[in-house]
């Protein structure tokens, strides 16, 4: 068996109860025979670095499941069908998976956020904080503090070439 | 004018990969704040030869930035509003 992960974008404008449905079609999808959800992680809002189908900003969703290459096909069909979709990707993340060792560490990971319920607010925050920084990726101000960290090197590389002539 | 392009070729610090040198510094296409240290403020991927990156990690680097940029993680072209 296999592992993939898929990210995918769901149009931003949808409310909870719209989303929901498409979800839980998704889920559906991976509870058959032979695969399995790993985990199911909605990352929320954010700005895109370009504009998919008129969108700017994207409801971004990873998921994580074990299958084999008839299942992704299933997924990124009903992805390309449905229009909330706005955009998908899959990535292969292993090629033989051991099941036992992903419902361990499926296990592990449940254990992990009820014993952490203080630490998960200061990750929530964290990754709000995360946001403001994309949300200025196209933006002057990130350009500008990235600035500095750039021109030392364009400096070296210019007199690199001075060299070399 | 020669003089000091020596001086400057003398302080020239060293090269090292990033990756290497810091083993918690992971190369995942999720993480565009790391990524983005490594494209130019247009989007474009910067050369190793600049950034010192090892030719394996330069490799995992150039995939994780791809990937990032189908799924709008990271720009393909950023236009520079100031232009
Ligand atoms: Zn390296």
């Amino acid at each position: 068996m296999r592992r993939y992960e898929t990210v995918f974008i769901v149009n931003p404008e949808l409310s909870e109860e719209q989303r929901q449905p498409l979800f839980d079609k998704l889920n559906g999808l991976i509870s058959g025979d032979g695969c399995m959800l790993v985990k199911f992680d909605e990352w929320g809002p954010k700005k895109l670095a370009y504009e998919i189908k008129r969108h700017a900003r994207g409801y971004y969703v990873l998921m994580d499941f074990c299958g084999d290459g008839s299942l992704v096909r299933e997924i990124e069909r009903n992805m390309r069908l449905d229009d909330r979709v706005l955009k998908y990707m899959t990535v292969l993340q292993d090629t033989a998976v051991d099941i036992e060792a992903v419902k361990d560490e499926i296990e592990a990971a449940k254990e992990q956020e009820s014993k952490s319920e203080p630490a998960e607010q200061a990750i929530g925050e964290s990754t709000e904080k995360e946001e403001s920084g994309l949300t200025g990726t196209v933006g002057a101000p990130a350009s500008e503090t990235k600035a500095p960290e750039n021109t030392p090197e364009t400096r070296e590389q210019e007199e690199q070439e001075h060299g070399t002539i | 004018m020669a003089q000091f392009k020596r001086k400057r070729r003398l302080f020239r610090r060293r090269k090292i990969c990033r990756f290497c040198a810091d083993s918690s510094l992971a190369i995942d296409y999720k993480d565009p704040r790391t990524l983005r240290f490594f494209t130019t403020e247009r989007g474009k991927i910067i050369p190793r030869r600049v950034s010192g990156n090892c030719a394996k990690h330069q490799r995992q680097l150039t995939t994780a930035i791809k990937r990032a940029r189908t799924i709008a993680l990271m720009p393909y072209a950023a236009t520079l509003s100031h232009y």
